[in-house]
Order: structure tokens, then sequence, then C-alpha cells
């Protein structure tokens, strides 16, 4: 039986209107599917369109021509409150500086996409200890996040993407604020969900080293997809794709 | 989110700014006190001028001599009332009691003691009148009146003053060296605020005139107090006395009255609507101050949807809708202002019972509908305050809320 890809963008272009006239378009006609349990790396240089492409695959943004399925149901043209219902259910983000309320300690943050979903205080207590045992920080759920280390903090970031129980996690460069061996952690933490809870892990990243970690990459210069594929040997493969698009 | 998790989610917020959110909510409980404090002095005010008015009746009618015009201009009092027009009036069929009043300030002497009071000289209609009751001894009678006695009814207050029994009927007090048997104690009234009905003498109008004060015009009237039986027409009783008064004082067609007639219940109710505004002025003074307190909710909370822009950024991320955002930041506003409103209440009720009952000894009216109103301000001014900061905070792009620094 032929499975549904969890993302499925066709021919996605995006164009933001620039504040001194005119307009910039950051994205080309992105095509590309991920399929579930896959480990993606989005990679690119700065300013290449892998941040824009991450806001739409995670409906932060929508498209501005193209389609966007999230597992299979078309949500190109989804009102603003209608995307916050699919980001609640879908996908779980786990961001670069962690973004944990800073006031609230480590279980509430992980209960807080549970409370936008509506379940029962008891439930969503015993879902989120259950995340916070999962990450190891079950001991710290009266910590707040300024008492935890970055490793720590990025640990419960993944507890409450995980909460949920989301189709998908959405981490936007998960190391780029810890130090190397923190982020070998997080990053093993990742390859684990992603090996033996078959949890699909889409990474943004501009690293080749921690794009490694993944299975697939999908390298993107200039808003064209110049790479789709497994994980070259070494990253100039993926840099010879870069000038081939910048021939043409 | 159930309104558990919208109440404790605002609690959070709010006590997690603690000198912030305090001084915001002190602006509503000093606007809410004000408003309770001042509808509160406007109502004691109301009811003391009932009190003064229910004590006398509002069928009663007062005449004054003089304020006759001469070429428009009041020529001021003159003495052209007298004894005869009070036994007239009597007569008119509306008229239930009518007696002559003499005031005077009196320096009274029992024993090694003295005080200083109010005297005023009547006839036994005084009584009805002012609705008088005896705790001791009777009232003056006429042949009292007839024969100018040495008789006095006085106060309960004065008596106290003056450290006389507690029955002092039969006891001699001088007024003026004019020696007085005390015949009768008056009732205790209760204080009405502004003059006390229980500190004063009530001699017969003669002893007054002719012992105390040796007036020269003994059968001149300075002003005529009447009551009228309870089911006659204020207006047609006046007409009747003007008619009867122009008689008998020989005014010609044209000439202007030489009295005053003042009705009671035309004053009660010229005094009600005054202090109807008078309260209406005081709040809307106290409003004002409201109003400054919920500008300062709207502020704290624009401030607060510019300081937490990467926490609705995260919510929003993490699947808060639009509404979920409003109903969050509108419920802290209201929070806020509904602990102020509270707070202001029971501030402004303590303030207003307390210095009511323990400074000024008197019973300040209470009412629920500050109550109502505090309650129904405190989600108005929530609502106001909150809704354009809470739609600010909903607006908010998720993308540029997360990068926010």
């Amino acid at each position: 039986m032929k499975q549904t890809p969890i993302i499925s963008l066709k021919k996605i272009c995006k164009v933001f209107p620039l504040e001194i006239g005119g307009q910039q378009q950051v994205l080309f006609d992105n095509t590309f599917n991920v399929m579930p349990g896959e480990f993606v790396a989005i990679m690119g240089p700065s300013g290449s369109g892998k941040s824009t492409c991450m806001n739409i695959i995670g409906a932060l943004d929508s498209a501005t021509s193209g389609v966007y399925e999230l597992y299979g149901k078309d949500i190109t043209t989804l009102l603003p409150d209608e995307l916050a219902k699919i980001r609640n259910e879908y996908i779980g983000f786990v961001f670069q500086n962690f973004n944990l309320l800073p006031k609230r300690n480590i279980l509430d943050n992980v209960m807080l996409p549970l409370m936008y979903r509506g379940l029962p205080m008891d439930e969503r207590l015993s879902r989120a200890r259950e995340m916070l045992k999962l990450v190891g920080l079950e001991k710290f759920e009266t910590y707040l996040p300024t008492q935890l280390s970055g490793g720590m903090k990025q640990r419960v970031a993944i507890a409450r993407a995980l909460a949920g129980n989301p189709k998908l996690i959405l981490a936007d460069e998960p190391t780029g604020a810890l130090d190397s061996k923190m982020g070998n952690e997080i990053l093993k933490f990742f390859k684990k969900l992603n090996k033996e809870l078959g949890i699909t892990i889409v990474m943004i990243t501009h690293e080749f080293e921690i794009a490694s970690y993944a299975n697939r990459v999908i390298h993107i210069y200039d808003g064209h997809i110049t790479y789709d594929g497994p994980i070259p040997k070494n990253e100039s493969v993926l840099l010879k794709s870069e000038q081939r698009a910048h021939k043409k | 989110m159930t309104f558990y998790d919208i109440m404790h989610e605002s609690w959070l917020s709010i006590s997690g700014n603690k000198m912030r959110s305090f001084l915001t909510v002190l602006g509503i409980v000093i606007g809410i006190m004000a408003v309770v404090v001042m509808v509160a002095v406007g109502e004691t005010v109301q009811q003391s001028i009932t009190d003064q008015f229910s004590s006398l009746g509002t069928n009663t009618i007062m005449i004054r001599a003089g304020a006759a015009q001469s070429a428009g201009v009041r020529t001021g009092n003159r003495m052209t009332l007298t004894m005869d027009d009070v036994k007239y009036i009597s007569q008119l069929p509306d008229v239930a009691a009518a007696t002559p009043m003499e005031n005077s300030g009196a320096q009274v002497v029992y024993g090694n003691k003295n005080w200083s009071t109010s005297m005023v000289g009547v006839y036994p209609g005084y009584a009805t009148v002012q609705n008088i009751e005896m705790e001791y001894g009777t009232f003056l009678d006429m042949s009292a009146i007839r024969n100018a006695a040495t008789y006095a009814v006085i106060g309960p207050e004065t008596a106290e003053e003056l450290g006389m029994p507690k029955n002092p009927v039969g006891e001699i007090i001088r007024v003026r060296n004019t020696p007085l048997t005390v015949i009768g104690v008056t009732k205790a009234k209760g204080s009405s605020g502004m003059s006390s009905q229980d500190d004063m003498i009530i001699v017969p109008i003669t002893t007054l005139k002719k012992r105390i004060n040796g007036s020269r015009f003994p059968n001149s009237v300075n002003m005529i107090a009447l009551k009228l039986y309870q089911d006659a027409d204020n207006n047609i009783a006046t007409e009747q006395i003007t008619t009867l008064l122009r008689q008998r004082h020989k005014l010609k067609d044209g000439d202007a009255d030489d009295f005053q007639i003042t009705d009671m219940k035309q004053v009660m109710e010229t005094m009600e609507t005054v202090t109807g505004y008078l309260t209406l002025l005081l709040i809307a003074i106290a409003a004002v101050s409201l109003l400054v307190g919920s500008i300062g909710i709207m502020n704290m909370m624009l401030v607060s949807v510019a300081e937490r822009t990467r926490e609705i950024g995260i919510r929003k991320a993490i699947g808060a809708q639009e509404s979920t955002i409003i109903t969050q930041f509108l419920s802290e506003s209201i929070l806020i202002s509904f602990i102020g409103s509270m707070f202001g209440l029971i501030l402004g009720v303590g303030l207003s019972q307390g210095v009511g009952r323990f400074i000024l000894h008197y019973n300040v009216p209470f009412s629920i509908w500050p109550v109502v109103v505090s309650i129904s301000v405190a989600v108005v001014v929530g609502l106001v305050s909150g809704v354009m900061p809470a739609i600010k905070a909903a607006k908010l792009n998720p993308i540029d809320s997360l990068r926010y620094e």
C-alpha cells in the first residue's frame, strides 16, 4: 500500500513585499516529500531560504503559490486559527534558542501545548511527566528554565514538542545555542527518537556535520533545491550542487 | 482552555510583575473607592435632609414676617405678623395646628452649671407641628401662654449637659436671670447631622417676649409654623393662607405680600433635586480617577504585550489560536480591574461607614448599588482597557514574534 507522505510540497514559491517597494522571491518551485519515519536535514547557507521553507512546513507561514499537504491534507489556504490547530495537533517545534516560557516551571512549559489542545489536567500532567522522563528531566519538573543548562533547556523543548504526540518534529538549528558536546547529545537524542520511536524529524541547519546525523539532506541555495538525497560523504557534493545552480 | 486555565494563566502573568500590577490595581482601587465614598457622601447628605424634613413633616408650612417689596427692592424683615394672624390661620379648615415661633439664643444656668443653647417661644401647637413627644412631664398648654408662665420644656441633651436629675420635672433653671420651672423633657429624636432638636429650651412665646426679652411689641410675631392635615393639599392651603393674610393686612391688589410662605414639601423636593445633582457631580469627579485608573490598565497591558511578544509567538507556534490570546489578555485586564474594584469597594465602604459611625456619629446609608456598579465597572473597564492590547497581541505574526529580542 502506498504510504501518505507527512510533508508534500508541490512547486512552493514564497514572495515577500519589500518596504522600499517591489518584492523579493525567496523560494522557487520547491517540491519534495517527507515520508513517515524519515530524518531529514534542510541545509543551506544563510539567506538561502531554508528558514522560510521551515516556516511554511511548520504552518507558521503560508506559501505565495504551490500546494502544501501535511499528512495528505492541503493546508495551503487555511486561516491563521486553522493553522494554529494544525500546529498544535501535527507539529512539535524545537527552536535554536529553546523558546521556553521563562516564568513557568518546566512541567508547565511541557504541558502548554496540551492545554491549548483542551486536555484535562490529569492527562496533561501524566503526559508531561512521561515526556520529562523520556528526556531524563523528571527530577527537575519544578525548576524554572533559567535554572537549567542549555542542553537541559533544549531537552525540555524536545519534551514539549513530543508532549502533543505530533506526526512531525521540526527543529530549527537545534544545536545553534549549545556547545559541541551538548549539541552532539541533542543530535544523538534526535537520532534515538527517530530510530527507536519512529518519529519523523525535519531539521534545519547550515552545518554539514549536524546535517550528517540525518538520513537525507535537502540543500537549498538562493531559494532553489539544489540537492535532495542521502547524506553525501562530504560537503563538497553539496557545494558543487550550489555552483551548478548558480551557473543556471 | 478551561476557565481555570484562563484564570491560572492570568494570575501567573499578573503576579509575575508584582510591583507593576500592584500600582495598576492601585489606580482602580482609588477610582472605585472615590466613587463609593462620593456616593456615600451624596446619599448621606440626602438622607440627612430627608431626616430633617421628615422630623418636621412635609405637610409643614412656615410663614415669615416681612419681605415686603418697595419699588422692586426687598425691604427686609418687618414685624408684619401678629398673634391674631396665628389665631385666624389656626381656624382654616386644612390647618391641624399653628404656632408662632420666636427664636433666641440662651445661656441657661442650673445650679453651678451653665450651657449655651437655643430657645424658642411657641404655642402648644408647636408640639404637633414639630412631632414632639414627651419623655417626662407635659408640654406647654394655653393657660401657660395666657399667663406668660415661667415654664420651660427642655430637650434631653440640654438636661444632660446641665447635669440635671434623670427626671428633671420641677427643677428650676435660669435664663437671663429669669427662673423657669422645667415642666417636661422631650423624647430624644437623635442628631440629624446639622442641628439637634434634642438640645433646646421651649418656652411660652409670651414668656419669652414679655419676661425674658422684654419686647416692645408683644403682639408681633416673627414666624408662624403650621401643620396641615395629612390629606390636605399644600398648594390649596398656601393659597388660603395667602388670601387670609392679605385680607387681614389690608393689602391692595398689586401690593406685594408682606410675608413669605415656605412650603416644606417644595423645599424638600428642591433640596433633593439639588443634592441629587450634587451627588452626580461628585460621582463624575470620582469617575475621572476611575478613568485614569483604566488608562493605567491599558498602558500596562500594552507594555505587557510589547514585553511578551516572544511569549505570544511561542504560544501561537505551539497552537494558541487568536481567540485564545485575546481571551488571555482580556482576562488579565479584567482580573486586574476586578481585584482593584473589590479592594476599592471594601476600602470605600469601610472608609465611609467608619468615618460616618466613629467620627461623625452618623449612620451612613449603605446601599447595594455601589457593589453592583463596582463589579460592572470592573468588567467594563477591564474589557475596554484590555481589548486593544489583546487584539494587538492576537494579531502578532508568530514568525516575527519568535524573532523578537
